[in-house]
């Protein structure tokens, strides 16, 4: 009887997970891991053999610049998200369980608008006829600033929507401290600055580090927002790849800037993996 | 001192808040281009967006691409699942490494690999090429969603069925399948979104015959023309406000409900309900 009910797992186990994942392993194989593959033998054999497209890379100051501007956008934007991120996860690990689930809702509905949606809202908001601009004007601004198509209106936007990500970091790590190693630290006679500051942030660090690696990975490849909200001077580097392809046909230069973006991304990835567990990172 | 950061956070949740909410109004604003406050309202551009065949063919294939991803990734990913939690096996951590993968890529970087691989197999400009590239794309996310609730699963329960001489077939029909029918659910419900959302390899792949709802919004907000672009959004936010907010209220409706008859009959069996904001999405997918 029992030798019945084992042989689904036990007899010809060596061969029965393969066969169920044959063809998800093949479909990956052929619409994954080849169309992969074509952009790594692009750079190098594109428009002719050799290293040439990465030597271009690392001699032509305009692909440093956009590399460099791309890491320090990147750079920023995961600063001011874990800047804005944390005191709105404060407030909802502090807050009563209904508050905290309404404000989790806004998170969440945020995280689940499209990017495309709320790049447009961000183009509402600083366009020449929007608020924003009628209130700098207002305040006395004249002629009121130009918003959008800068450095500025990319970043914002970036910001908004890649926040959600780093509040549910936070967040998952903050509901899980304690509140009786506040009250002894309390007890124990400190003041309420170095509560937070000695007890409550390195407990919560944990979250930062989880939210600052997405917020930053994501940001590193991100092409809708900047495309359409950025400045055309100062592209990132998903952006010029979209460039050569679209309006050069330059196949060759632009896979070798994927794959250093695709290493780069790889390289916040293990170096997260070897520190925490990638595991952790995806929840 | 406890009110300062309190009142940030606040400040924070509006920040989050209001670019959300500014596209309703826009959406039934007069002005033919951006403008708020708006300077009058009307519902033209919603008979717009819901006659223009330049609206209506990318929505339509939109949901084609997604219907066609969900079907195609589930078939693909449930058996695979099943070998992965189920089975002990040489290869079971690169089997595992493989089906998250796509997970980790820059979406730039697959979509010039589409662009000229699908484009050797005549396959850009086409639904089914779009769907091929959506369904790589939502693997990983299904496959996790799947196995989670494939690992939470009572094996006993696929005993009892067998020792009583169901067939293997019989006992996953019968036993399997409806208890894990939420995660099924789920894991298609993501697999859906993920392709219905995706952008930036639709811009590149997807020509005219096969335009998706998203590369006709990024193109449309590329030239800054079209007002019924806050149409779209507009439907797309109420519709996230819809599939968030319907849980909850069912499940405030249910508990008021469950109360008074709260008398034995079928004990209500506790699913995990997976958090909805999971970081499952996590892809490199902006």
């Amino acid at each position: 009887m029992l030798s019945v009910l084992n042989r689904g797992t036990a007899a010809p186990g060596a061969l029965k997970p393969w066969l169920l994942l044959l063809p998800l392993v093949l479909f990956l194989c052929a619409f994954f891991l080849v169309p992969l593959g074509q952009v790594a033998l692009m750079s190098v054999t594109e428009p002719e053999f050799g290293l040439g497209n990465y030597a271009h890379l690392t001699s032509d100051g305009l692909y440093l610049q956009v590399f460099l501007n791309t890491f320090l956008t990147a750079l920023g934007v995961a600063l001011c998200c874990l800047l804005l991120g944390y005191p709105l996860a404060y407030l909802m690990a502090q807050s009563s369980p209904r508050v905290a689930a309404l404000l989790m809702l806004l998170v969440t509905m945020s995280f689940w608008t499209s990017f495309l949606v709320r790049t447009y809202a961000w183009m509402v908001l600083l366009g020449n006829n929007g608020p924003v601009t009628a209130f700098l004007a207002f305040l006395g601004w004249d002629p009121p600033p130009h918003l959008l198509f800068t450095r500025l209106s990319s970043t914002l936007a970036m910001v908004h929507i890649l926040i959600p990500y780093m509040v549910m970091s936070l967040y998952s790590v903050m509901k899980r401290i304690d509140p009786a190693l506040l009250r002894a630290a309390e007890s124990l006679g400190a003041r309420p600055w170095s509560v937070f500051r000695q007890v409550y942030l390195p407990l919560s660090a944990p979250g930062m580090v989880n939210g600052a690696t997405l917020v930053f990975m994501i940001c590193l490849g991100f092409y809708v927002t900047p495309v359409l909200l950025g400045s055309p001077q100062e592209q990132m580097v998903a952006g010029l790849i979209g460039t050569q392809i679209e309006e050069f046909l330059d196949f060759g230069q632009a896979s070798a800037m994927a794959m250093v973006l695709l290493a780069s991304t790889l390289i916040v990835l293990t170096v997260y993996h070897r520190r925490f567990g990638l595991d952790r990172l995806w929840g | 001192m406890k009110l300062l950061p309190k009142l940030l956070g606040v400040l924070v949740a509006l920040f989050i808040a209001a670019p959300l909410f500014i596209v309703v109004p826009m959406s039934f604003s007069t002005a033919p281009s951006l403008e708020f406050p708006p300077p009058g309202y009307w519902l033209g551009y919603y008979a717009a967006y819901f006659t223009d065949e330049r609206w209506t063919q990318p929505t339509i294939n939109s949901l084609i691409i997604a219907f066609g991803t969900t079907v195609l990734t589930m078939l693909l990913v449930t058996p695979a699942t099943f070998a992965v939690v189920r089975h002990r096996f040489v290869g079971r951590g690169l089997a595992n490494l493989m089906l998250t993968m796509p997970m980790a890529m820059p979406h730039i970087v697959l979509a010039i690999g589409y662009y000229s691989y699908l484009g050797d197999l005549r396959l850009t400009q086409t639904h089914l090429g779009v769907i091929i590239a959506h369904t790589a794309l939502s693997v990983p996310v299904a496959f996790l969603i799947l196995s989670a609730n494939l690992k939470g699963f009572d094996r006993n329960l696929e005993r009892a069925a067998m020792s009583l001489g169901a067939t293997p077939l019989r006992t996953f029909r019968h036993v399997t399948l409806p208890v894990l029918r939420p995660g099924f659910a789920i894991s298609a419900l993501f697999a859906f979104i993920q392709s219905f959302d995706e952008t930036v390899v639709a811009i590149f792949i997807s020509g005219r015959e096969s335009e998706t709802l998203p590369r006709k919004m990024f193109e449309s907000i590329r030239m800054q023309a079209d007002p019924v672009i806050s149409v779209v959004s507009t439907l797309l936010f109420a519709a996230v406000a819809l599939v968030i907010l319907a849980p909850v209220v069912w499940k405030a409706v249910s508990r008021r409900r469950s109360r008074p008859d709260a008398r034995g009959g079928e004990p209500v069996a506790k699913e995990p309900v997976p958090n909805p904001c999971a970081p499952t999405r996590v892809q490199l997918e902006a």
